[in-house]
């Protein structure tokens, strides 16, 4: 919350993919350290322009100054959420948890009101955009992958977020034979949503509750002498950054400390001499967009450097552009038309290549990306467990 | 955190660091470059100053006094730079006009010129005198451009206004990229009767692809037609950038955001690591030897306080031409502040001075003595030294 650091020299406001495609949000430098010097405590909040935000990060990155405009702003979505009244929209993707958790259960029903025509049309009255078709909600989820008992030297506790557990359980357990390849043993700790939904729709006490759930179940893991690997990087922002921060999870510097991006993860083995994986040759050509939250866990870009020892793999990096969906902020009717201009900004750098797929860590850039392109969209998880000939049948949102 | 050995190491994501990184991937070395944010070079009219004081750069540089760090670079190499700049951009779709023998002006927002010495393509038809009529094309509502200043010291200069829905740089270069309006606008040019021998934008017209999109209405319209610099958000500062950052990547090396170095893992009078704070494990990279460009105060390599000006990462010492009453002068305007010699001393191979550490070398507007205002120098010496410093480099990891 530096905000008095701003030299307001707009570095910022060049990175915001948000700023760029709606001029009804003044901005990072506005809506962050310029505005918060009126901000006070003692008076309602009144810009209701900060829920334009998609929490990107991007204008973290950039600040040559060390101040964190989305910080600014995510404390104030907060406070503005709790002041005003929350539409339909912002109480349903706060608790997508709970609604998928549904729609799994249900999911031949679920799948087939969500694709129909009256579906659509009753998410378009709430407030949902529909331009992309939704992911189908699968029934096997995470929860029913069966568990197996080890004995290997390092142990993985998996923390594989929503969208793998709803709607892509098949990448979810690509990683766990990936990992068992590797030779880790994996569990599927007890868990729930990481609460970063809850977060960006201005509901800081359901996120507060999905992280101490969630901290309390990995905590045991970690004294037990496990490491938490997170796939999702926005779970992972979540955990590392969250937790410790503006939820104030006792645990979370623990916990932040003991996880893991999976591809870090593995790096980290193969840097250490714990494995040597014989890695064969994929041949394809890839776009690997960089999810924005990858870039603000500082970690690099480490399944780029995984990339780089499979042969025959062509890869070029993306990340100057952010690909507009940013979890549920997309879904949501008044951003629909800037999260379709961000996209397809990201999306027509990609066209100009000749690659054949897009890579990406991050679900839901997965989604957009492909849906607005065409393309199909592989987890890099994906790619390894190409590479090292670990398959198994794709689910029916693979494209 | 890295758990990859990297070669070399850079600090700071500047003209200096990128062209120094990217010339040593070039050579094979594994190269990550960390960085706090984005550099000032956004913030930069994208042009390149080599030494403005008359008409041919390389001889003023001659003139300069004998502690200016020019003089540790050789003249052959300062050309090399040059050209290898140049070679680059235009790799990168950015292309520079301008010859390393020949000063050129550029137009300011004021009406006023600037010397430089290459100059993006966009700005290349700038007139050099007084004499060309313009015909100055301008938006509705921008910002920081009245053509009205260039109008009151110009001859023969009109002004056209288009309405463009967009107010501010960032959103109309995104704009320009869209076929559908590029289309509306060309048109709307046709309806303009322009008798004046140039055609005069402000720095707007795109920011990917600025080169064609300038080529496009000339062609159009038959007459030159240039760019303006604009303050920031300043796209040619921020085309550079892109371009340098792709460049980078290009030859394979390795980028991490939002990296601040707050300390160092030392060996007697070998540097083995730099660490950065984070919310989890500590951060670290490796490397066998570092380069220093994080630039000057505005970009985030000193710190003034009232009594003292440090160097933030190495605290290496500091050259601070006197007590602070010679910092500044009383005219503001003045072109002979102290501050502007303060920065990093080093030996010829750019070793930082007074320091133990063999495997540093420092690079661009962190040096001392650079006076970039008053001599009009900045990328140019950030060229020059970068390619000082990577040949030191080589020559230190391979004797």
């Amino acid at each position: 919350m530096n905000y008095e650091h701003c030299i307001r020299c707009t570095i910022c406001v060049e990175n915001c993919p948000v700023f760029r495609a709606n001029p009804e949000f003044p901005g990072p430098k506005q809506a962050g350290p310029d505005a918060q010097r009126f901000r006070s405590e003692k008076e309602k909040a009144q810009d209701g322009w900060v829920l334009l935000c998609s929490q990107c990060k991007r204008c973290e990155m950039a600040c040559p100054c060390g101040v964190e405009p989305a910080q600014i702003i995510l404390r104030e979505q907060q406070r503005y959420g709790k002041e005003h009244p929350q539409t339909a929209t912002h109480l349903l993707f706060a608790n997508n948890y709970y609604l998928s958790t549904l729609g799994s259960l249900t999911a031949p029903v679920a799948n087939f009101i969500a694709s129909s025509k009256i579906g659509k049309q009753i998410f378009d009255r709430m407030g949902i955009s529909t331009y992309m078709p939704f992911p189908q909600f699968s029934f096997l989820t995470m929860r029913s992958v069966k568990k197996t008992r080890g004995s290997q030297r390092r142990k993985v506790a998996f923390f594989y977020g929503c969208f793998i557990n709803f709607y892509r359980p098949d990448i979810g357990k690509k990683i766990v034979r990936l990992l068992n390849a590797l030779n880790v043993d994996v569990v599927l700790p007890p868990q729930w949503c990481c609460g970063l939904p809850a977060l960006g729709n201005g509901n800081l006490a359901l996120a507060k509750y999905f992280a101490q759930k969630n901290a309390s179940s990995l905590s045991d893991y970690v004294d037990a002498g496990y490491d938490i690997v997170y796939t999702c990087t926005s779970c992972g922002l979540c955990l590392m950054q969250d937790y410790p921060g503006i939820l104030e999870i006792p645990q979370g510097k623990k916990i932040a400390e003991s996880s893991y991006d999976l591809h870090e993860y593995i790096l980290k083995l193969i840097n250490e001499g714990y494995v040597q994986p014989d890695f064969h040759e994929v041949p394809r050509r890839v776009a690997y967009h960089i999810p924005c939250h990858l870039r603000a866990l500082k970690i690099g870009y480490p399944a780029a450097e995984l990339m780089s020892s499979i042969p025959g793999l062509k890869y070029e990096i993306f990340d100057d552009h952010c690909c507009g969906l940013s979890g549920s902020y997309g879904f949501k009717k008044e951003n629909r038309d800037t999260a379709v201009q961000i996209g397809h900004r990201a999306v027509s750098v990609i066209k100009k290549t000749d690659a054949e797929n897009i890579v990406a860590d991050c679900g839901s850039c997965r989604m957009q990306l492909s849906g607005l392109s065409g393309m199909p969209a592989m987890d890099p998880a994906e790619i390894l467990c190409e590479s090292l000939g670990i398959t198994l049948k794709e689910n029916k949102n693979a494209k | 955190m890295s758990i990859t050995e990297h070669d070399i190491v850079i600090i700071g994501a500047g003209v200096a660091g990128l062209t120094a990184g990217a010339l040593l991937a070039e050579r094979g070395f594994k190269v990550a470059l960390v960085t706090k944010g984005e550099p000032t070079a956004c913030l930069s009219t994208g042009c390149v100053d080599v030494c403005s004081h008359d008409g041919n750069p390389l001889q003023s540089i001659k003139n300069l006094p004998p502690e200016h760090p020019y003089h540790l670079v050789d003249k052959r190499m300062i050309r090399e730079s040059l050209n290898y700049f140049q070679t680059a951009m235009t790799d990168m779709g950015v292309p520079y006009k301008g010859s390393p023998e020949q000063n050129r002006l550029i137009m300011s927002a004021l009406g006023t010129f600037k010397t430089s010495c290459l100059v993006p393509s966009t700005m290349e038809a700038a007139p050099q005198d007084d004499q060309e009529s313009l015909h100055i094309i301008t938006f509705q509502g921008l910002k920081d451009f009245y053509p009205g200043y260039i109008v009151s010291r110009r001859n023969h200069t009109k002004f056209s206004v288009f309405d463009a829905g967009m107010t501010t740089t960032m959103s109309l270069a995104s704009r320009f990229e869209e076929k559908d309006f590029f289309e509306k606008f060309i048109a709307w040019m046709g309806t303009l009767d322009i008798r004046e021998d140039k055609i005069a934008f402000p720095a707007v017209l795109g920011l990917e692809s600025a080169d064609k999109i300038v080529g496009t209405i000339a062609k159009v319209t038959g007459k030159p037609v240039f760019e303006i610099p604009t303050i920031p958000p300043s796209m040619p500062g921020r085309r550079l950038f892109n371009a340098l950052k792709g460049f980078f990547r290009k030859k394979g090396g390795d980028i991490y955001w939002s990296w601040p170095v707050t300390g160092i893992e030392k060996t007697g009078d070998i540097i083995e690591a730099v660490t950065t704070p984070s919310e989890g494990r500590p951060n670290s990279i490796n490397g066998k030897a570092f380069i220093l460009s994080s630039g000057s105060f505005v970009g985030g390599g000193l710190t003034a306080t009232r009594q003292s000006i440090m160097e933030n990462v190495f605290h290496f010492p500091v050259h601070v031409p006197g007590p602070r009453e010679t910092w500044f002068d009383n005219d503001y305007f003045s072109m002979n502040h102290g501050i502007g010699r303060v920065g990093i001393v080093t030996d010829a191979s750019l070793r930082p001075a007074d320091t133990p550490f063999k495997n540093i070398f420092v690079c661009g507007g962190i040096l001392a003595e650079t006076e970039i205002l008053k001599n009009g120098c900045g990328h140019g010496l950030a060229l020059a030294t970068a390619h000082l410093a990577a040949k030191s480099c080589v020559e230190y990891l391979v004797p």
